[in-house]
């Protein structure tokens, strides 16, 4: 019962981010993509450091490392 | 004189167009499929591919797709499936049930013992770095 629960709410977040993204890539749509927010924050710098950029390109580095080597 | 980066318009790049990146990202994530979780060789493996594009990612020899300068409202709809994944992730991790409420990542590592599907995991995470890189 836990068990499909837990792969429910996972699925519903995975259909709801395929959701977003199918709605903001409609003609006119005021939602950003998932590509513009990612650009968004990569532009976030504190003095010359692109803190948004270093975080999201490491964010995603430790993502494969978790699921792909450990 | 130095030129502001944000104003350098670089001439494209052989190995920036599709035709190139598309079968460089396939070759790399067949021979990534190859390996199994916790062997060195993944872990290597990761950390050169990785390497090489926050590398790519933190230096300008990349030409990068203009970013918006501020998001509008809508922006807040990224929150709900965020929000949804949080929350069953935390409960999961927190709860620390096993196989009975299992988190995302034991979910996952069945499905990726299989070459086949970890080789398309890695087609999906470089793809997707490629993409934050030239962001």
């Amino acid at each position: 019962m836990m068990r499909a629960l837990a792969i429910g709410g996972f699925l519903a977040s995975l259909v709801l981010f395929a959701a977003v993204e199918w709605a903001a890539r409609r003609e006119g749509s005021r939602i950003p993509t998932l590509g513009d927010v990612c650009a968004y924050v990569t532009r976030y710098e504190v003095g010359s450091v692109p803190v948004g950029r270093i975080g999201l390109l490491g964010f995603w580095w430790w993502l494969g490392w978790h699921f792909l080597a450990r | 004189m130095e030129q502001p980066h944000d104003l350098t318009v670089e001439a494209p790049r052989a190995w920036d167009r599709p035709a190139v990146a598309v079968p460089v990202l396939v070759c790399l994530s067949l021979v990534g499929g190859r390996f199994a979780s916790f062997s060195t060789e993944a872990n290597l493996y990761t950390l050169g591919t990785g390497g090489v594009l926050i590398w790519l990612g933190l230096s300008n020899r990349v030409p990068r797709r203009p970013a918006p300068h501020r998001l509008g409202a809508g922006a807040a709809w990224w929150a709900l499936p965020v929000v949804v994944f949080v929350v069953f992730e935390g409960a999961t991790f927190v709860m620390a049930a096993g196989d009975d409420f299992p988190t995302f990542s034991r979910l996952a590592d069945p499905l990726l013992e299989d070459r086949l599907v970890r080789s398309a995991a890695w087609l999906g995470w470089l793809s997707a770095f490629w993409g934050l890189v030239r962001r």
